[in-house]
């Protein structure tokens, strides 16, 4: 029996590094075929120096390069990652499902996501916002903590002036032209033409995930219509570590974008 | 009535406020002994006592209340209990009772026989303990515990010996849970660090303790093969100046332990003051007189150490000086906190 | 075909496995026990047969023998990576019925839930059983219950009995070896254990719903999380990747992995710092549903093989047995909390 070994990387050049706030940046990197080989939603396990192998959900995807859009965190929180343009990094995948655009064509799409939840479904609005005729309207409900906490901003732009686009800050900072609160508080203000052929997608912390899809349920729309990705802890990508397990679920394979009627029954 | 108190004391009985009545101190080393001498205690007691048993501070019992003319038969009915606590009885017939009590019963704490803590077989450290150096008249007080608790206290007898391992460390079997760091944090003397997912042993803060060892879930830790003590020296109580002992060796052996406590022995009845009180003195004492390094010379003599043996100095005690008020007894605790001088005194 | 081997022939069928195989077995390390004065059984590398602990169950299981806890995947710079050396040998392992049950959970989840692992693969290939018979159970077992007492998937079975080597040899080179070797004929089926001090039933009803049940409160503070119950399971198979750096700039080094355990702090921590089981009796409620609920709805059979060695090594004296045992009152209690609502 001859095994590959799905385990071992390969570099991939970091062609563009893009800065969004003082900790979050999106490193384009090359992938050979991206836009036939890999679909939003899916993920990718890229090595960082002095931290090691993480699951790094795809922000974007190119003709020949993806993006993923990176925090800085624990060991590497002073490190320079502009200086990163130019050199390689050890990478993997993608992995998961990814989302289906097969099941959205057509119909009325609402996409909420905050935070780093946006770099999921960043690939999905924007398909919709540069395809409008293969749905039936888009809205993008995205929220930040702050201004100073955006992400996209060039996207979020693009967004505004095409699509349905509402944005929430956590906190305005006292600046002026900022919606304040949370992304819940936007959702019973939609008003979706048929109810019944509206679908959502809904990516962010769990309990904004949560109260979400409570308002939109609330607004009428049927559960089948809901869709999510859960982020959890992956070592490896593969259905082997057990970290993303969740009941007879591993997020890895089957996810890690659910029909909110599966992710429903599935209790950490 | 006549009676050689010296001769009595010896022979393990005590002198008690009571004329005529005494009390009989049964030794029993390393504090374990077959339930079924309980019930020979209780006879003597119930027979010859008044009905009563002593838990005593070194682990033996005393059983007061008995009239002097009971002694042979006290000593009569003890035989029993000597051979099944296998006391040497060098110097006395059979049925005359103890030959000593000037070396004081060797107590250890319950050990690797019952505590998952414990470094050692401590009951049978002591109880080899006792066959070397018992019977004997100099007063001297040899401890054991089994780990760095020292639930035994140790560091309050002439000797103290307190049980070690050296953690043995198996990367291959570490999955970094991060359990050994944690407790040598919270219950020891926080030695391990995480260096790269693994933990790294600081070994000259490391006592030995184990505790590492019992909380790894996967045996990444285990212990020595070779058993390791911590050698505490000239702790004692008492009138003048009571102290604990101090750190002599880390990660000494039983050989070596064995051979320090002979060597004791001969520095003690070399220097001991021919006039002290009931012949008895702590050796603590007399290393004042003489001086550490003196002491030291004999102690070390013949002593074989292993090669991480790390032996302390120089040796420093300090403890409670009751003498001093003699000299400054005019001067007591104000009730506002502040010592004041009473120069009329 | 059905032996009796003597030492002598016994050690000779030892060597000539060993020209082919490196043997793993239970071994008794003296001293090698957590407390002192106490010996370990687990499983090691042996280089003859007395080296075989074919008395006590071992501690730790089979399982190290193809995931060991700690294990080297590979070396890297920033643009190569070389793979860690594969083991020179195909492995033979001696081990008891429940063990080899576990084999089968094991190459369920390293060889069919999605691709097959390439680590494992290398060492379960080629892989050679030997059975240790059980003639009595052990202290919290619970084979029967799990139906893992019997098995017939291995190459060879032995019981040791008074220095005598009684062999069931389905493997047919090794039975003409036995043969060459001039042991005495005589069928044989290992031993197994019919009755355990211990049984289990697992509620047909049982479902994710017990989790509301209040059976697992209890274990927030009983449970320490040290993660023993994970480390001994010869089914459990999760873990953990490490980068250990070479370098300062963290750009070479070499990438292992480690077993984990979902009872361990960490097991569920996300970058962003959301952790989805804080509550120790939460972890013992994932834990026991993965092997006795979950893994049974995705591949039609239970994962825990009532080995007992989660109970045997508790320091708290938890015991999965006995967690088994109240999920039918749990589901109750769950169920008629839902009812009231």
């Amino acid at each position: 029996m001859t095994t590959a070994n799905k385990y071992v990387p390969f570099p991939s050049r970091i062609e563009k590094v893009i800065r969004h706030t003082q900790i979050e940046y999106t490193f384009r990197m090359h992938f050979d075929q991206a836009e036939e080989k890999v679909k939003p939603g899916q993920f990718f396990e890229i090595s960082m120096p002095k931290y090691g192998e993480a699951p790094i959900s795809v922000s974007g995807i190119g003709k020949d390069s993806i993006d993923f859009t990176i925090r800085r965190v624990g060991v590497v929180t002073n490190e320079i990652f502009e200086h990163y343009e130019g050199q390689s990094l050890l990478i993997r995948g993608p992995y998961g499902n990814g989302f289906d655009f097969n099941d959205y064509n057509g119909s009325e799409l609402i996409v909420v996501a905050g935070g780093t939840g946006v770099s999921p479904v960043r690939g999905v609005i924007d398909y919709y916002a540069h395809h409008p005729e293969k749905v039936d309207g888009i809205t993008a409900i995205v929220g930040f903590k702050s201004p100073d906490d955006m992400l996209f901003r060039d996207d979020l732009a693009y967004w505004k002036e095409h699509i349905d686009f509402r944005m929430t800050v956590d906190s305005a900072k006292g600046r002026e032209g900022y919606r304040e609160g949370f992304v819940t508080a936007v959702v019973p203000e939609l008003t979706p033409k048929d109810l019944a052929n509206t679908k959502a997608i809904v990516v962010g912390p769990p309990p904004m995930m949560r109260f979400t899809i409570a308002g939109l349920i609330k607004l009428g729309i049927p559960e089948e219509n809901i869709w999510l990705s859960q982020e959890r802890k992956m070592c490896c990508g593969l259905g082997k570590c057990g970290h993303c397990k969740i009941g007879n679920t591993y997020v890895c394979l089957d996810g890690p974008v659910f029909p909110y009627l599966k992710s429903k029954t599935m209790v950490d | 009535m006549d009676m050689n108190t010296k001769e009595l004391k010896k022979n393990a009985f005590r002198v008690t406020k009571v004329r005529g009545v005494t009390s009989s101190r049964v030794r029993v080393p390393g504090g374990l002994l077959k339930a079924e001498y309980l019930g020979k205690i209780q006879k003597i007691a119930e027979t010859y006592g008044n009905g009563t048993v002593n838990l005593t501070a070194r682990q033996g019992f005393e059983i007061p209340g008995i009239p002097f003319e009971k002694i042979p038969e006290v000593n009569q009915a003890l035989q029993e209990i000597i051979d099944g606590t296998g006391v040497n009885q060098t110097g006395k017939e059979r049925g005359e009772g103890y030959p000593a009590s000037g070396t004081r019963n060797v107590s250890a704490c319950v050990g690797n026989r019952v505590c998952p803590y414990a470094c050692y077989d401590t009951t049978a450290l002591a109880q080899k303990i006792e066959k070397v150096i018992f019977p004997n008249d100099l007063h001297v007080k040899v401890v054991l515990t089994g780990c760095p608790n020292d639930c035994q206290k140790v560091r309050m007898g002439d000797i103290g010996i307190m049980g070690m391992t050296e953690p043995q460390f198996d990367p291959d079997r570490c999955v970094s849970c991060g359990a050994c760091i944690k407790a040598c944090r919270s219950k020891s003397v926080d030695a391990l660090t995480s260096v790269r997912f693994r933990p790294e042993r600081d070994s000259y803060k490391c006592i030995g303790c184990g505790e590492c060892i019992n909380a790894c879930p996967d045996l990444a830790w285990t212990r020595s093969q070779k058993k390791y003590f911590r050698v505490t020296l000239l702790g004692r109580t008492g009138k003048k100046n009571p102290r604990m002992g101090v750190d002599f060796i880390k990660w000494a052996d039983e050989d070596s332990i064995i051979q320090i406590i002979k060597n004791t022995y001969e520095y003690t009845r070399h220097y001991i003051n021919p006039d002290s009180p009931g012949g008895k003195e702590h050796i603590g004492y007399i290393v004042d007189r003489t001086g550490t390094e003196e002491f030291l010379r004999w102690a070390l003599k013949d002593v074989h150490l292993p090669d991480i043996a790390e032996v302390y100095t120089p040796l420093n005690w300090n403890g409670v000086e009751y003498a001093h008020n003699k000299y400054f007894g005019n001067q007591r605790y104000h009730e506002n906190g502040t010592i004041v001088t009473d120069f009329s005194k | 075909m059905g032996y009796i081997a003597d030492t002598s022939q016994f050690e000779k069928l030892f060597s000539y496995w060993k020209e082919e195989y490196e043997i793993w077995a239970p071994r008794r390390f003296q001293g090698g026990g957590r407390f002192s004065d106490t010996d370990a059984v687990r499983y090691a590398r042996v280089d003859s047969p007395s080296e075989i602990e074919f008395e006590e169950k071992s501690a730790y299981s089979w399982k190290e023998t193809v995931f060991p806890p700690s294990e080297t995947l590979f070396y890297f710079s920033q643009n190569h990576v070389e793979e860690a050396e594969a083991p020179a040998k195909k492995r033979l392992v001696f081990l008891r019925s429940c063990d080899l049950a576990a084999v089968r959970r094991m190459d369920q989840i390293y060889l069919k839930n999605g691709d097959p692992d390439y680590y494992y693969a290398r060492k379960r290939d080629g892989l050679a059983f030997v059975l240790i018979g059980c003639p009595h159970t052990c202290e919290n077992g619970f084979c029967v219950s799990m139906g893992t007492n019997a098995s017939d998937n291995y190459d060879m079975s032995v019981d040791v009995t008074d220095g005598a080597y009684y062999i069931d040899c389905p493997q047919e080179d090794w039975s003409r070896k036995l043969e060459e070797l001039g042991a005495a004929p005589a069928e044989h089926k290992p031993s197994r254990v019919t009755e355990n001090k211990v049984s289990v039933r697992i509620p047909d009803n049982l479902t994710y719903e017990v989790g509301k049940s209040t059976m697992w409160n209890q274990y927030d503070k009983r449970c320490i999380n040290c993660g023993r119950c994970n480390f001994v399971c010869p089914t459990c198979t999760c873990f953990t990747m490490q980068d250990m750096y070479y370098d300062a700039d963290g750009k070479v080094g070499e990438r292992r992995r480690v077993q984990a355990s979902c009872m361990v702090d960490g097991y569920t921590d996300v970058a962003g710092g959301a952790s989805y089981r804080k509550k120790n009796g939460q972890r013992m409620r994932f834990k026991t549903l993965h092997k006795v609920l979950d893994f049974r709805e995705r591949f039609g059979y239970q994962m825990c093989v009532g080995c007992g060695r989660c109970d045997d090594i508790c320091p708290e004296y938890i015991s999965f047995s006995h967690i088994i045992n109240h999920l039918e009152e749990g589901m109750k209690e769950a169920q008629a909390d839902d009812n009231s609502k």
